[in-house]
């Protein structure tokens, strides 16, 4: 045990006593001392059931809460009262000022991240692999890609899991929204373990470069640093990754398994730029430290193209091993990351930094790439 | 019955089924937004479907892109949308290489057009409500313009 409080109940006579007299029929009615005035609550729509927005009204409402959260840093939800001078245990919440955490349209995150929910036990037409024959040398590849593809899904559970306590419980709904990207990454993590056990291949090599670039966004220094990291960054890229997947998948079993995960990816990328942009709307003075930890933080990411991956990728984009394979799947695959790179400036940009197109070390690599695929189209 | 691709018709009959088919769509999950669908050729047209909830619930064809707030909008030649029912026809589902994403990853047959990356990343969000609700005209009897 590491935390002793500053009361023991168990022991405590006055507790025992009032315990005691209730249990006679004494009630003495104290917790609806301070009630805030009842509300009118309304279903927008009722298709939808009872939404989070619906709910935010008056005292209970984020937009009715301080920018910066001072009274509260235990767990008591956004409008419950506080007991006057009482001892709330104090949980040091890093994460107080709403511009930390927040996005616009959290709430509608949630909802649809609630509805979108899939299963990859059921979801994904296992039971079809049978009638397809998949060469061996894809197979190895796509189960390469899987390997890499578990990695990236790992540190996408741990960040938004490491984060999650700091957060002042007045932002319960950025909580809720981070803990449904924790069960969506960890059922993307199940589903490509299981691919790539489904055909008896496995997994196969983990990657240096990709777990070096992933620490970097374990190791943000801020959870606004980690989420433009995780969010915009690397699930902008993984879900072009995620899409291209799905357009050099080997049967529709895979492209099915595609077509679920990007869902999922694409919502985590709108929160991130969502949380970037409120950043960026109501916090400008960040702005040098979030450009300068992107300068390196897009240099990391060039780890997540490393050797394994990109050769896997180019079998499977080329459909084979063979020389002329090999020469259409790099042609495939430089594609796919010309618009990785243009996508996540595209996005930087509407976050309001426009500036990332002009300063990034990623258009360098786009040109040493695109000079690669010329090399290797004139040879 | 035959019905005639492209028409605000053929359009309208999907949304149709989407709500017969109500299973189907409320457990793929909420889907919201505004997409353009446009095929280009000699006489051009340009279609707003609006999706809200487990609903298609408005299709209107537009004049020009600024009629409706879209999205994004999917463009490909009569071509390329005639082809990729036919593989849907074929067994229900498209062929690897005619799903909506496939057919406008790569190259310029399908492209995918947008102002704001929000809006964008929409496509991606709701894809499989998407696929499954052009899906749905497998088993239509079309007469292509
Ligand atoms: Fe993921
Ligand atoms: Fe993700």
């Amino acid at each position: 045990m590491s935390y002793y409080g500053s009361t023991d109940y168990s022991y405590n006579s006055d507790f025992n006593l009032r315990i005691r007299d209730i249990k006679k029929g004494n009630l003495d009615f104290g917790w609806l001392d301070n009630a805030r005035d009842t509300v009118e609550i309304r279903r927008r729509d009722p298709r939808r059931g009872l939404m989070l927005e619906d709910v935010e009204v008056g005292d209970y409402a984020v937009e009715n809460a301080p920018e910066v959260v001072r009274e509260n840093r235990g767990l008591a939800p956004r409008g419950a009262i506080l007991a006057e001078g009482s001892d709330q245990p104090d949980l040091g919440p890093s994460l107080n000022k709403k511009s930390d955490v927040w996005g616009y349209r959290v709430q509608r995150y949630w909802e649809e991240a609630m509805s979108r929910q899939w299963n990859a036990s059921t979801d994904v037409p296992w039971q079809d692999m049978d009638k397809y024959e998949i060469p061996e040398d894809l197979e190895y590849a796509f189960c390469q890609l899987c390997t890499l593809l578990s990695e990236v899904e790992m540190i996408a559970t741990d960040l938004p899991s490491k984060w999650s306590h700091h957060m002042n419980s007045h932002f319960q709904e950025v909580k809720a929204f981070i803990a449904t990207q924790c069960i969506d990454e960890a059922r993307h993590a199940e589903v490509f373990r299981k691919r790539a056990l489904a055909n008896g291949v496995g997994l196969l090599r983990a990657s240096v470069r990709g777990e070096h670039a992933l620490k970097g966004i374990l190791e943000a220094d801020s959870y606004s640093e980690g989420s433009v990291f995780l969010h915009v960054l690397g699930e902008g890229f993984i879900l072009t990754l995620f899409r291209s997947s799905e357009f050099i998948s080997p049967t529709p079993v895979e492209q099915r398994m595609f077509q679920l995960v990007m869902q999922d990816e694409a919502r985590h990328v709108s929160y991130g730029l969502q949380h970037l942009k409120y950043l960026m709307d109501n916090c400008p003075e960040v702005r040098p430290q979030i450009n300068g930890f992107l300068d390196e933080a897009e240099r990391h990411l060039t780890g997540l193209f490393n050797p394994d991956q990109l050769e896997s990728m180019i079998v499977l984009g080329g459909k084979g091993t063979s020389p002329k394979c090999i020469k259409r799947g790099v042609e495939v695959v430089g594609a796919f990351q010309g618009k990785q790179i243009q996508e996540y400036f595209h996005r930087a940009e509407r976050a309001g930094l426009p500036e990332r197109k002009e300063r990034s070390p990623l258009l360098e690599l786009q040109e040493r790439m695109i000079a690669g695929i010329q090399a290797a189209n004139a040879g | 019955m035959t019905i005639k691709f492209p028409s605000v018709d053929f359009f309208q009959e999907l949304a149709r089924r989407m709500e017969a088919d109500a299973a189907e769509f409320e457990k793929l999950g909420f889907c919201d937004t505004t997409l353009g669908i446009q095929v280009n050729g000699d006489a051009p047209h340009l279609y707003a479907l609006t999706f809200e909830v487990f609903d298609c619930t408005d299709v209107r064809e537009l004049s020009s892109p600024d009629d409706a707030e879209l999205d994004f909008t999917l463009a490909a030649p009569l071509s390329l949308w005639r082809e990729m029912f036919e593989s849907i026809k074929k067994t229900g589902h498209p062929e690897p290489a005619f799903t909506l994403n496939s057919l406008s990853h790569v190259g310029d047959q399908m492209a995918v057009v947008y102002d704001d990356p929000e809006g964008h990343d929409k496509f991606y969000r709701f894809m499989a409500t998407i696929q499954a609700f052009v899906d749905q005209a497998s088993d239509l009897d079309i007469e292509w313009a």
